[in-house]
C-alpha cells in the first residue's frame, strides 16, 4: 500500500517572543514567528514513517494569511516536497470551526490515508482544529501521540497516546487523524540544501472561493468579545531568616494564609 | 424542573469521579443560577455508586450504563454522547474538563452538533443572552473573552479554575440509559502502561512540588517524591531535566509540557525561563526555591527562599512531619 500523509502546518510566535495587550481588540506581538512546536514534531513524525516506506507521498498544507507560507516553508525545508498555502488574511481572525473547514476542503480532494497535525498550536492554544479536521472528515483520532509504529503491509497502525499519568497504546487503520504530542519525534534542524531549496520554492495558494466552504464563516460560532491583560501577582515575599529557620518562617507563611493546615 | 438544562459531562479515574468533575459543577451553578437552568451530570460507564454521587451535586444524572463504556475511548464516547443528545434534545450548555478525553470529545462534538466551543476556559459568565468564555492565550501571556453564539454552547474547563461548590441542595434522581453501539468503530485499545511514579496525577493535583537542574541529579528526585507524599502532592520537572532524560515528559511543565492550576506550586531549583512560568503561572500559590536570588522564577512567585534545593527538601519535609 502506498500511504499519502497529510501534516497540517502553522506559523505562530515564538515562545518568547514579546505578547502585549494593547487594547481590547488588539494584540502587540514581536515579529519572532516559527513554525509552531508542535507542527514540527507532526512534520518529523511523517518524515520518519517515509525512512521507512519510501514511497509514501507527503504533504504540507497550511490555511491562514501570508506568514502561512514561513511555516510551509519550513516543512520543505525538513524534507516534504509537496505544500499548499490555503485562503488568506482573512483566516486570522477566524474560529476553529472555520480553519478545519479550509483544511478539510482541500484534505477531502487529497484524501489522504493519515493526517498528522500538532496537539494544539503555539499562539491561541485552542487544541481543536485536529479533532474537528477528523470529524468533517468523519476519520477516528488520536490526540496527544508520543509514538507511531506501522506495521509492514501499511494497513494498520499502533499509536501511543499520553492519557492522564498513563500512555494508552491504541491499534487503527486507515484513514486515521493523530495530533503529536511531544516525544512523538525529535525534529531535525534542516540542511542548508534544503533551506535553500525551500527559500526558492514557490508555493501554491488556493484562494477561498475556489473551496468548497458549505456556506461557513469565518465567526460564524464564536467571536471574540475583547482581550483582557492577565492577572497580575503581587510582589515576591522572600524569606529573611538564614537556614533552616527560614523553612519554618515560609511554613508559618504558608498555614498563616490557610494553604497548609 | 426548569426544562433548559446544562451538562456536565463526569469523568473517572482509578475508580473515582476526578477532582475536575467535581470543579465543573462550580462552573455549572455559575450560569444555571443566573438564567434558571437545570444543572445535570452525564456519566459514561462507572458503576452505580459514581451515579449516586454525582447526584448529590446535580438535579438529573443520565447515567450510560453499558460494559463498552467501561475504559474510555474517543469513538465511543463521542457516539454515546452523539446518541444521548438525540434522544434528549440538546441542552443549552455542556461542560467538560480540558483533560486528554474531554479535548478529544468536544472539539467533535461542536462540529456534530454545529456549534462552537471554547477549550481551556478558567471563566465563564452570561453577558445578556451570550455566553461569554474567558481563556488564555499565548502561553497566559494575553487572555481572550469569546461570546458562543449558538446552543449547545461547549465548553472544556481548566483544571484548578473554578471551587468546588459547597453545601448543594440537589439531591437528584440517577436515570439509567442504554445505547446501541456498532461493534466497530476505528479504535482498540491494545495496552495501558503507568508513567507516573507519585500517586497524584499532574493536572488534577491540589499540591505540586516541581524539581529542575538545581536537584543535581535523577537520584535525587527521591527526595522530592518525599516531600510530595508528605504533601499529598504530585511531581512535576522542568524542561531542562525532561530533555536530559531524569524524568518521563509527562511530568514537564511548561509551554511544550502541561499547564497546571494547583492551589500551590512549589518550584526546587528551576530558575524559571518563560517556557516553565507559561505552565505554572496560573497556579494559586506559588513558592520558589533557588540558589540564586536573581533567578526569574522569583518575579513570578509568592514566596521566595534563596538556598540550595538538596539542603531545603529533607528540611522542609521534616518540619512539615513534625507539625502534623
Amino acid at each position: 500500500m502506498k500511504l499519502k500523509i497529510a501534516v497540517l502546518v502553522k506559523q505562530v510566535p515564538d515562545h518568547e517572543a514579546m505578547v502585549q495587550v494593547k487594547s481590547e481588540q488588539e494584540l502587540e506581538i514581536e515579529d519572532r514567528y516559527v513554525c509552531s512546536f508542535f507542527d514540527e514534531i507532526a512534520v518529523e513524525a511523517a518524515l520518519n514513517i517515509e525512512k521507512n516506506h519510501p514511497d509514501a507521498e507527503l504533504f504540507a498544507l497550511s490555511a491562514g494569511g501570508k506568514r502561512s507560507i514561513d511555516a510551509l516553508r519550513r516543512a520543505i525545508a525538513m524534507g516534504i516536497d509537496q505544500v499548499v498555502h490555503l485562503g488568506d488574511e482573512s483566516l486570522e481572525a477566524s474560529d476553529s470551526n472555520y480553519t478545519a473547514q479550509v483544511l478539510v476542503a482541500r484534505l477531502r480532494i487529497l484524501q489522504p490515508d493519515l493526517v498528522i497535525c500538532g496537539k494544539q498550536a503555539g499562539d491561541d492554544d485552542y487544541a481543536a482544529v485536529g479533532p474537528m479536521v477528523a470529524e468533517l472528515l468523519d476519520i477516528p483520532h488520536i490526540s496527544g501521540a508520543v509514538s507511531l509504529d506501522t506495521n509492514p503491509d501499511l494497513n494498520m497502525v499502533n499509536v501511543g497516546c499520553e492519557r492522564e499519568g498513563e500512555i494508552w497504546y491504541l491499534e487503527s487503520g486507515f484513514p486515521l487523524l493523530i495530533s503529536a504530542e511531544k516525544g512523538l519525534a525529535e525534529p531535525h534542524v534542516p540542511v542548508v540544501t534544503r533551506v535553500m531549496k525551500a527559500m526558492k520554492a514557490n508555493i501554491q495558494n488556493i484562494p477561498l472561493n475556489e473551496l468548497e466552504l458549505h456556506g461557513n464563516k469565518p465567526q460564524g460560532r464564536i467571536h471574540r468579545i475583547r482581550y483582557v491583560e492577565p492577572p497580575s501577582r503581587p510582589e515576591v515575599i522572600m524569606m529573611q531568616k538564614p537556614f533552616p529557620e527560614n523553612i519554618s518562617e515560609l511554613v508559618n507563611y504558608l498555614q498563616e494564609k490557610g494553604i497548609l493546615s | 424542573m426548569a426544562d433548559k438544562k446544562i451538562w456536565v459531562i463526569a469523568e473517572i479515574r482509578k475508580g473515582n469521579l476526578t477532582r475536575s468533575t467535581s470543579q465543573l459543577f462550580g462552573a455549572a451553578y455559575k450560569i444555571a443560577d443566573q438564567k434558571n437552568l437545570d444543572v445535570v451530570g452525564v456519566l459514561m460507564g462507572g458503576e452505580k455508586s459514581h451515579a449516586e454521587s454525582l447526584a448529590q451535586k446535580a438535579s438529573l444524572v443520565l447515567w450510560i450504563n453499558d460494559p463498552g463504556l467501561e475504559t474510555y475511548e474517543a469513538t465511543r464516547y463521542f457516539h454515546a454522547i452523539w446518541q444521548l443528545i438525540e434522544s434528549k434534545g440538546k441542552p443549552v450548555v455542556i461542560l467538560a474538563s480540558a483533560s486528554s478525553s474531554g479535548l478529544e470529545l468536544m472539539p467533535r462534538l461542536a462540529i456534530r452538533c454545529e456549534t462552537g466551543y471554547a477549550s481551556f476556559c478558567v471563566d465563564i459568565w452570561w453577558e445578556g443572552s451570550e455566553l461569554v468564555a474567558r481563556r488564555p492565550i499565548y502561553g497566559g501571556r494575553a487572555y481572550e473573552e469569546l461570546a458562543l453564539i449558538k446552543e449547545p454552547a461547549l465548553f472544556t474547563i481548566r483544571s484548578g479554575a473554578f471551587s468546588i461548590p459547597g453545601n448543594l441542595p440537589n439531591s437528584g434522581k440517577v436515570e439509567t440509559i442504554t445505547l446501541t453501539f456498532s461493534d466497530d468503530l476505528g479504535l482498540k485499545l491494545i495496552e495501558r502502561k503507568s508513567t507516573t511514579s507519585s500517586k497524584q496525577e499532574l493536572s488534577e493535583a491540589e499540591c505540586v512540588v516541581a524539581g529542575g537542574r538545581g536537584l543535581g541529579s535523577p537520584e535525587n528526585f527521591k527526595l522530592l517524591e518525599e516531600l510530595a507524599q508528605e504533601l499529598d502532592a504530585a511531581v512535576g520537572s522542568s524542561r531542562a531535566v525532561v530533555d536530559s532524560g531524569w524524568r518521563s515528559h509527562d511530568e514537564q511543565v511548561g509551554k511544550s509540557g502541561k499547564t497546571i492550576s494547583p492551589d500551590l506550586y512549589i518550584a526546587f531549583g528551576i530558575s524559571g525561563v518563560i517556557h516553565h512560568i507559561l505552565g505554572m503561572n496560573t497556579s494559586k500559590v506559588i513558592v520558589a526555591i533557588n540558589k540564586d536570588p536573581e533567578a526569574p522564577i522569583f518575579r513570578n512567585s509568592d514566596y521566595g527562599l534563596v538556598g540550595d534545593a538538596l539542603e531545603v527538601i529533607p528540611v522542609l519535609t521534616k518540619e512539615l512531619r513534625s507539625r502534623r
